[in-house]
């Protein structure tokens, strides 16, 4: 295993409100390595994008990191003071979301953005920022990039406004990138390009990638592991090849089958039947119990811890050694 | 087998001039952006047709003037022989109206949130004055919320009692209130989860076999569009490009843009797949390139494509694979 750069343990977010405390992410655990990209996907509601702000350690109140802890190289971030915070974001950790134009000032140039950060992270004179934020647009794939870089947010396409966000978010050299649903807003040529751009260069700088988002097939490109994400909490995580071809958890079994392909024709979709439950009403135990196909007394009552099955791990009962010998 | 509906030279410039005292100082004319441009295409009864393309390639300006909700600058529409724009049709096509139904991406923005879902329902019933007495009336709309799934006593709800997914259902049970044979879905899975968008994928198939419908399916997603479709237009910038079989089309794409956008596509068996993607976006369509709109982006594209507006012929529209280049 290479160096684990980020490590999440029972991490656990509330939010406070009139009707008492809600969960919103359950005791999840996972870890990232150096140049990995881990794929956290799940319906609206899974918890997946709260996940991705609590480790950037930017959950709004009344939400609040209730339990667990979150470690960057093995030091904790998740007790840090805002302040300090503030300093790890951009520096160690960056961000990409899913609209550029927010990350991006529509008043100041692209060049200045990237400057700026470079400054506020790095010891880097204003004539060598600005000659690596050149680089770093080049390196994105901007095209004539010392023109480019004078130029406005409104004046990139959505595609290139990315790349720019890309760049922003690489500026410091993080260790660590939360994109959030990268490619959502983009059309599918353009998000081709920016899957191959963002897995090149966490290649390259070895960065470690939590890659947020609910589309499985960019999952299956872009991310070595990943997390399959229900109602707050992991159902299983394992490597792509392993959770695409076979899933174990009944809900990762479904989402797969569920999602049309263009590789096979099927005369119908396997469907899960119901929804995502509301934070105020999650089920007892297994939290995917009332819509499981398998589910039997014990996912009623008790909640399944994650199990090693294969390369994965599972939160199942079905999975549990000692249910079967029962 | 007669068509269904026949679209000729369908064509929709929009006005997008500046006002008119800027158009005076600045000395500017007017300018028109071609949303369509002349597009034709025939769907025979109880066919799904499916229109597949990138934001602002002109599919749901198509949809919109195939029910009738925008009138097109030039060409024609007919569904059962009968004109959607001619004058001298009007009281036969009063009488086609509530054949023809549209179902949109967003349910909830179609509903009325102060009406239950029983009126919103019924409402086509009494507009086309469908079923006397409103005993009968509540039992139609009972019966139609059992057909997509819902339970009659759903009628007593409003629409923001359901989750994304049954609002969808709603739309579907008031598109077939009237009793309709011809459904025009824009993007009706975009907004869900997988596991949603296959429970009404399932669904719209389901009663297609039951009812006969024939359906207009307009999407972005290429998959989806594979699922549902029997035959599939693909769009670029105003244009249909390719027309085919969708078992032919995910089969042997024969346009350069089509093979670029399957081969765009993520998908769940592309595991960790290395590409070139394709450069480019697409260019603005106020300002589209001359001859082939696509030929800035294709390695196909030679002089005679940079002047001349390739013609639709055999189901593809494109010099290189007219003069077996492709």
């Amino acid at each position: 295993m290479t160096e684990t750069i980020l490590s999440v343990r029972d991490l656990t977010v509330t939010f406070d409100t009139r009707r008492g405390p809600l969960t919103a992410i359950d005791r999840v655990s996972f870890d990232i390595g150096r140049g990995e990209i881990l794929g956290v996907v799940g319906e609206s509601g899974a918890g997946k994008s709260v996940t991705g702000s609590a480790v950037i350690g930017l959950i709004d109140r009344p939400g609040r990191i209730s339990g667990g802890e979150i470690r960057l190289r093995g030091e904790r971030i998740d007790t840090l003071s805002p302040e300090a915070m503030r300093r790890v974001r951009g520096k160690r950790i960056g961000m990409i979301f899913q609209d550029p134009l927010t990350s991006l000032d529509p008043l100041f140039r692209v060049g200045d953005q990237i400057v700026e950060t470079l400054r506020a992270h790095t010891e880097l004179s204003a004539r060598t920022a600005r000659t690596r934020a050149i680089d770093l647009l080049a390196e994105v794939g901007i095209p004539a990039p010392e023109r480019r870089i004078d130029g406005y947010p409104h004046e990139f396409s959505g595609g290139m406004r990315q790349r720019v966000v890309i760049a922003l978010a690489l500026a410091a050299e993080p260790e660590l990138i939360i994109a959030d649903e990268p490619t959502t807003a983009l059309d599918v040529s353009v998000q081709a390009q920016i899957i191959t751009l963002l897995k090149r260069l966490c290649r390259e700088h070895g960065t470690a990638v939590m890659l947020v988002t609910h589309d499985m097939g960019v999952i299956a490109e872009a991310a070595d592991r990943v997390a399959v994400m229900y109602a707050g909490r992991v159902a299983e995580i394992g490597p792509v090849a392993a959770v695409i071809a076979k899933p174990h958890h009944p809900y990762a079994v479904g989402l797969m089958g569920a999602i049309p392909t263009l590789s096979q024709e099927a005369d119908r979709l396997s469907q899960i039947p119901g929804s995502m439950p509301r934070l105020t009403a999650i089920p007892q135990g297994c939290a995917f119990n009332p819509r499981c196909p398998k589910v039997f007394s014990r996912c009623r009552v008790e909640r399944p811890e994650p199990i090693l099955v294969g390369a994965s791990r599972v939160a199942c009962h079905l999975y549990d050694v000692t249910e079967k010998a029962a | 087998m007669s068509a269904y509906v026949e679209v000729t030279d369908l064509r929709r410039l929009f006005d997008v001039s500046k006002p008119w005292l800027n158009r005076v100082i600045e000395r500017e004319p007017r300018r028109f952006l071609t949303a369509v441009d002349r597009v034709g295409f025939s769907i025979a009864k109880g066919e799904t047709f499916a229109i597949v393309g990138e934001s602002g390639s002109g599919k749901s300006t198509v949809a919109r003037m195939v029910v009738g909700l925008l009138p097109p600058s030039a060409g024609e529409v007919r569904i059962t022989g009968i004109s959607m724009t001619d004058p001298r049709e009007a009281a036969a096509r009063r009488r086609l109206r509530s054949r023809i139904q549209m179902i949109f991406q967003d349910p909830y923005a179609s509903m009325n949130p102060r009406w239950r879902v029983g009126k919103i329902i019924a409402e086509p019933i009494r507009a086309f004055n469908l079923i006397q007495g409103e005993g009968a009336i509540r039992a139609r709309v009972g019966e139609l919320l059992g057909l997509v799934g819902l339970h009659p006593d759903d009628s007593k709800k409003y629409p923001h009692e359901f989750s994304g997914g049954q609002r969808q259902r709603v739309a579907i049970a008031r598109a077939l209130a009237s009793q309709a044979e011809f459904l025009v879905g824009d993007e009706p899975t975009s907004a869900l989860d997988v596991s949603v968008q296959a429970q009404i994928l399932n669904l719209m198939r389901d009663l297609q076999d039951r009812l006969g419908l024939t359906y207009l399916f307009i999407s972005h997603n290429l998959a989806v569009v594979r699922h549902m479709a029997t035959r599939v237009g693909v769009m670029y910038l105003g244009r249909l490009v390719e027309v085919a079989a969708a078992r032919d089309l995910f089969a042997r794409p024969r346009h350069p843009y089509t093979r670029m956008l399957l081969d765009a596509v993520p998908d769940l068996a592309h595991v960790g797949r290395a590409r070139v993607p394709v450069s480019g976006e697409i260019p603005n369509p106020i300002d589209p390139p001359p001859g082939c709109t696509f030929n800035p982006r294709c390695p196909l594209a030679n002089d005679r494509c940079r002047a001349e507006v390739p013609p639709l012929l055999d189901g593809v529209a494109c010099h290189a694979v007219q003069e077996g280049r492709a």
